[in-house]
């Protein structure tokens, strides 16, 4: 229905989590976690999808000896995602 | 969230929610703001006060040191514990609001304590000039008009008192804590409240 749409970032949880990393530098899971309101479980499958089409960067680190994952946008996921918002407009102001 | 398909509007509409939610969630309050405003009025109005009690030469670099030095070591661990405890994500906005703060403070520290007696009747102004600075672009980076405006009236002060007899430079840097610091960080603590900011 909507093929110009990036399919990667065309799923309500990826799409808010790129818009949350939009925003930031960077941030950690556990933001994400809270502003998304998702399971971690579910936050954590759709990070991985994000790494692996290379549209963000995930950093595992430990802070005062527990894990923690820092996560930021890349090149490539800021200029997905501009263009994701270019081809939503076109769809709702076809005219343009 | 599930991964139904949705229409291009609900994109619009999950992307402009979380970018506002996160907006909300790592936005400044004025809590720091009035603190060193409150801080450079005190010091100044007791400067005064040491002044009419023939104290002044005594106890001026002490007295700014004992007020401002617990300021600037309340300031590192109010926001090095906020952002811990809230778990703050790092800005560029953040960033630049933090780095503007410090460097007008260490700035006119070392203006005020060190080299006081070479920069002579000029220290009130410069001091106001920096920070009428400091508060433009932190007021233009948070985009709140109160702080922008307190900047610009605080530029126009430093300039005003170039021309004031230096007895009473005093009384410009406490009327620019008010309308510079004081007055726009209570209006940012009740935007924030209301949500406005």
């Amino acid at each position: 229905m909507f093929s110009d749409l990036d399919p990667i970032l065309h799923s309500q949880l990826r799409l808010s989590i790129v818009s949350i990393l939009m925003t930031v530098e960077e941030t950690s899971f556990s933001f994400i976690k809270d502003t998304t309101k998702a399971a971690a479980g579910n936050v954590s499958i759709q990070i991985n999808k994000l790494q692996e089409a290379g549209y963000i960067t995930v950093k595992k680190t430990f802070k005062n000896n527990y894990p923690n994952t820092t996560v930021s946008l890349t090149e490539k996921g800021r200029n997905a995602f501009e263009e994701y918002v270019k081809n939503l407009q076109k769809y709702i102001h076809p005219q343009k | 969230m599930d991964e139904k398909n949705f229409t291009p509007e609900e994109s619009l509409l999950i992307i402009s929610k979380t970018i506002e939610e996160t907006r909300k969630k790592i936005q400044e309050n004025g809590h720091i703001i009035i603190l060193w405003g409150s801080l450079i009025f005190t010091v100044i109005l007791s400067q005064y006060i040491l002044e009419l009690l023939g104290l002044h030469k005594k106890f001026d670099i002490a007295w700014t040191c004992i007020l401002f030095l617990p300021g600037a070591i309340y300031t590192f661990f109010y926001t090095w514990r906020k952002s811990r405890k809230n778990n703050i994500p790092k800005t560029i906005l953040g960033t630049i609001v933090g780095a503007m703060g410090w460097l007008f403070g260490l700035n006119g520290f070392v203006l005020a304590a060190i080299f006081g007696d070479h920069i002579g009747n000029a220290l009130a102004p410069v001091l106001l000039i920096l920070l009428a600075i400091t508060t433009i672009v932190i007021g233009l980076s948070i985009k709140f008009k109160p702080l922008i405006i307190g900047g610009i009236v605080l530029n126009l002060l430093a300039i005003g008192t170039f021309l004031v007899n230096p007895a009473y430079h005093g009384f410009s840097l406490m009327f620019g804590a008010m309308i510079g610091l004081i007055i726009p960080g209570i209006l940012l603590n009740i935007a924030k409240k209301r949500g406005n900011v």
